[in-house]
């Protein structure tokens, strides 16, 4: 049997256990074995240690990738910003071997050592590489009967590509997200704003009001030249964004209609027969229209 | 920063010596900076409508402006997405900037004060992002109250902890590395 080490965060373990719920159904329905890395800690997110030097990212994204190094395991993450921060701090260490050295100074006093073996994937990667779209074709319970997905890759997921294992052929012009939607049967136009950011994060926490105007503007253009069915996400904040800030707009009377969003964990768990009550646990913004939809509604 | 006209810098207020300090935590091209735009035209910080956002940091930088890099939050507005690093002509990692004037700011105690909060949360308990009412949310889908994680291992977390006083958190942290 496959095996992956599961790489949880913080956000989707604390605040969308639903989609810690999803990722393991969908792994273990993809005859892959999550391994749990026991353990782990947060990534580091970028306003934390990165935001220190580059020994202390290092030294804190290393702690993870020393666990899957020792398990002789490869990672997959539903996070943009875990994809991004451990990664990124692969690559510094991956050009400065003397950042290495350093790192395993610390490391021996725990008795432990960082050889960077392990790969960092996310989960849009992992299906479309590690599974592959003719596989998700064959496991697909629950064919998406046409939903109109409008997807958000999620800017960590594709930049800087020079630090990542594999990309898109123009990260300007993500294809990856759609393709797997289109595995399951559902349909996933391109879009004009389909790169722009969501503005969740450090702007989200630092300048709310701005972060969510950035965030309906995006949601503005998704509406008018899509108008879909559903918003489909590849980061875990993303998704935050597109469904808890959806909500948070709404209540505030800043936005007259809504949009659900699912993380494409969530949509391949649901196209895959999972329990939709427990996969859709902690979505806001109703889901009824498209799952009226996926059963043959219009 | 005002948010219109013509801001005058004085040039009196150029500080070589804080480019260096900045060139130690990570700019390095700094000086190759053509002030295009390019990577402006693309930072949400700037779509968003952030006065002071990447371009005019990365100005600010090259003429070593350490009050107004120093006073001004917008750095920590940064989404650390990279579109900056992608389209930048000159290859001078504008994010990585960013990250030189934050490295300075914490060393000067000028960083918002959720920063800290991020530490802290990191440290205490592994996780930066650490919300209360979890186990009650995990066990609503089937899952284990705690995650595997150092939330479930005391020890490794001890572990993690020795980690982290090696770096340089121990000498910025404004609580106790115990
Ligand atoms: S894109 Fe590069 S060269 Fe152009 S203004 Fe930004 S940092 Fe300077
Ligand atoms: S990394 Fe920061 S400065 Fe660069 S484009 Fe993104 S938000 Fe702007």
């Amino acid at each position: 049997m496959k095996q992956v080490g599961l790489f949880l965060g913080c956000n989707i373990p604390f605040n969308r256990p639903d989609v810690e719920y999803s990722a393991r159904y969908i792994l273990s329905e993809l005859e892959t074995n999550a391994v749990d890395l026991e353990g782990a800690s947060c990534c580091p997110a970028f306003g934390t240690m990165p935001s220190i030097d580059i020994e202390a990212w290092a030294a804190a994204s290393a702690w993870n990738l020393v666990l899957a190094d020792e398990k002789g395991i490869d990672l997959v993450t539903g996070c943009g910003s875990c994809y991004g921060s451990l990664n990124e701090a692969k690559h510094h260490m991956g050009q400065h071997p003397e950042l290495i050295e350093k790192i395993n100074q610390i490391y021996a006093k725990v008795g432990k050592e960082y050889k960077g073996t392990a790969k960092v994937s996310n989960f849009i990667n992992f299906i479309y590489e590690d599974v592959g779209l003719e596989k998700i074709k064959q496991k697909v319970k629950v064919n998406l009967n046409g939903l109109k997905c409008a997807v958000q890759t999620g800017c960590h997921n594709l930049w800087p590509s020079e630090a990542y294992p594999t990309s898109e052929d123009n990260t300007f012009q993500p294809k990856r997200l759609r393709e797997i939607c289109e595995a399951m049967g559902g349909s996933a136009p391109n879009y004009s704003a389909i790169t722009d950011c969501c503005g969740m994060g450090a702007l989200r926490s630092n300048a709310s009001d701005k972060s969510l105007a950035l965030f309906k503007k995006k949601l503005d253009m998704i509406k008018e030249e899509l108008d879909p069915d559903i918003c489909v996400i590849g980061c875990s904040s993303c998704l935050m964004q597109f469904d808890a800030g959806q909500a948070l707009l709404i209540e505030q009377k800043k936005l007259n209609y809504q949009i659900p969003s699912l993380h494409i964990i969530q949509l391949i768990a649901l196209a895959l027969g999972a329990d939709i009550d427990k996969l859709t646990a902690f979505t806001k913004v109703p889901l009824d229209g498209a799952i009226n939809k996926i059963k043959g509604g219009n | 920063m005002e948010e219109s006209g013509v801001n005058v810098i004085n040039l009196n207020q150029c500080d070589e010596e804080f480019i260096k300090y900045l060139e130690k935590f990570g700019a390095h091209s700094l000086k190759e900076c053509i002030q295009c735009g390019k990577c402006a035209s693309t930072c949400p910080m700037a779509l968003a409508g952030l006065d002071f956002y990447i371009k005019r940091i990365i100005h600010a930088a090259t003429l070593g402006l350490k009050e107004i890099l120093l006073e001004d939050s917008s750095v920590w507005g940064c989404q650390s997405c990279n579109r900056c690093v992608e389209v930048c002509p000159m290859d001078i990692k504008p994010y990585e900037i960013i990250q030189a004037v934050r490295r300075a700011a914490v060393r000067d105690e000028s960083c918002p004060a959720n920063t800290y909060e991020g530490l802290r949360n990191l440290y205490k308990n592994g996780h930066a992002v650490f919300p209360k009412g979890f186990e009650e949310r995990r066990k609503k889908v089937g899952l284990p109250e705690k995650p595997p994680t150092l939330t479930s291992h005391e020890e490794l977390k001890k572990k993690f902890q020795e980690i982290l006083k090696q770096t340089s958190l121990a000498d910025v942290a404004p609580f106790k590395l115990d």
